[in-house]
């Protein structure tokens, strides 16, 4: 009774913790967050990978050079795409290439795109050459046929590179 | 500076021709709409946590022998051949015996079975018809792989602590589409 009624003034809500967590939460995804490198951006196709459940290693982010097998997305086409991860490694690769002059090398190319053996047995060579720490990789899509992954581990094989990895995804 | 103006009471007032017609308003803390700084906020962070991908691809080793001249001679009635045919249907045997077709699961049994019966001494040769699509091959290679915490308790439950493991991936040969062209 004795009670004056206040007059509303709208509803108004503290957000200051909202705005606190939202920006932690904002800052964790956008430092954890990686971008498609040029060289994914490059690539005109998708690399379905095999299903594994034991491995747990993880890809390494250097010293890698990865050898990836892939089918186009337009002309169903299949072919070698090698490349390196660190960028000093890519740049020598590609004065290498230049001087063995393989067909349409540019100087810093991100991949060799090969379907012979025998350039692809050279650039596991010389990328052994310039980086003797690199691990190789076969990223590779599960549709493809055994052969071109039998082609590229006796390529190197012959270059003495006897432990690669095969990049899989966990099954789920 | 309007602050200044109020501690100074009356004579601010008088000073201060157009504020002395503002009403001295009581200060209730410095509040900010933060409607449009949480909206913009949101949108930011369903974007980074939509575009993250947190799988990241996982990798299996595998050890190629090196490419040399000497062949290893190895005795045929510790080689335990599996071969994959372009059908994905999967066979195995023991040194020469008649090739026999196994599933996922009885390969497992088998290869846990003859690696802690040979004591170690057995090898396991994977062969892969080169039409076999690459993603059937790694299901055969990840399933030998997962056999191996069998054996290792196998050969502890025979007293035997140490694993050494052999396996190898060879190429298909004319003979090996031969013995399991019929099954």
């Amino acid at each position: 009774m004795s009670k004056i009624k206040k007059k509303r003034v709208g509803f108004v809500l503290d957000m200051t913790p909202l705005v606190d967590i939202t920006f932690l939460l904002l800052t964790f995804f956008m430092f954890t967050a990686k971008f498609k490198s040029e060289s994914d951006s490059e690539q005109k196709y998708q690399v379905k990978r095999p299903q594994a459940s034991v491995d747990t290693t993880k890809l390494p982010e250097q010293d890698l050079v990865i050898i990836k097998v892939g089918i186009d997305t337009v002309n169903r086409d299949t072919a070698y795409h090698i490349s390196m991860l660190n960028e000093q490694d890519r740049i020598k690769l590609s004065q290498v290439m230049i001087q063995k002059e393989f067909p349409g090398v540019q100087p810093n190319q991100n991949a060799f795109v090969t379907k012979d053996t025998v350039w692809l047995e050279s650039i596991v060579q010389e990328a052994r050459f310039i980086n003797h720490r690199a691990q190789f990789a076969v990223d590779a899509d599960r549709r493809i046929q055994f052969a071109w992954i039998e082609r590229a581990m006796n390529a190197m094989r012959k270059k003495r590179a006897t432990t690669f990895n095969f990049v899989t995804d966990k099954k789920q | 500076m309007a602050g200044g103006g109020e501690a100074l009471g009356g004579g601010g007032k008088q000073k201060r021709g157009k504020a002395s017609k503002r009403k001295a308003k009581k200060r209730v803390g410095f509040r900010l709409d933060m409607t449009p700084l949480v909206d913009i906020t949101f949108l930011l962070l369903t974007f980074f946590m939509l575009t993250t991908s947190m799988i990241t691809p996982q990798t299996m080793e595998m050890n190629v022998p090196p490419d040399l001249e000497a062949p290893v001679e190895v005795r045929e009635s510790e080689l335990l051949t599996v071969r994959v045919r372009q059908d994905g249907k999967i066979f195995y045997n023991m040194g020469t015996d008649a090739p026999e077709a196994v599933n996922l699961k009885e390969l497992h049994k088998v290869i846990v079975d003859q690696n802690v019966n040979l004591k170690n001494r057995c090898i396991v040769s994977l062969k892969a018809e080169p039409t076999v699509p690459y993603g059937i091959f790694i299901t055969v290679i990840d399933e030998i792989h997962q056999c191996e915490p069998d054996i290792i308790n196998g050969l502890k439950a025979n007293g035997i602590n140490e694993r050494q493991r052999k396996f190898t991936v060879a190429p298909m040969e004319a003979k090996d589409r031969e013995e399991i062209a019929g099954l």
